[in-house]
């Protein structure tokens, strides 16, 4: 994750509480969430950022998660994430963040 | 609301979903978004 992108989410989890502050990604690729969802858990595994050793156990979703479609207007779903939900391994994407959430999570949503 | 009093960090990519995207559809839903921001790696 970009360095700077790092001390945001390091200031926010600070300012706000990290039980309070949720993560969402956007990720096409399963290896990638799964680094993001690491990260902002039990921190940078690069070591190389703001996050190195430090394991903020935010609450991380992939936007495609059930959690957040199941409660959208199917409407806008479709007109904003449907063609991004078509090519893209929806499943694979939902249980790389998962798993990671279930491993290193310590507030969910 | 199981996302009130939550404040949202949105973490988009260029090739998958933009932060703006994200954004749009989860303020749908009153989450309010403390950042958003859009990767890409080239």
């Amino acid at each position: 994750m970009d360095l700077q992108n790092q001390q945001r989410v390091k200031e926010i989890a600070e300012k706000y509480g990290p039980e309070n502050v949720v993560v969402v990604l956007g990720s096409s690729d399963a290896e990638g969430a799964s680094i993001y969802a690491e990260t902002v858990t039990a921190g940078d595994p690069t070591f190389a950022g703001p996050l190195a050793g430090v394991p903020l156990g935010l609450a991380v979703y992939h936007i495609f998660d059930p959690i957040f479609k199941e409660k959208v207007d199917p409407n806008l779903w479709e007109e904003q994430l449907g063609m991004m939900e078509m090519v893209l391994d929806v499943d694979g994407l939902v249980n790389a963040v998962a798993e990671m959430r279930k491993e290193h999570s310590k507030y969910v949503l | 609301m199981a996302f009130e009093g939550k404040k949202f960090i949105l973490l988009g990519e260029r090739d998958g979903i933009p932060g703006p995207v994200m954004e749009e559809v989860l303020k749908s839903l009153g989450c309010e978004v403390a950042f958003a921001v859009t990767e890409c790696f080239v």
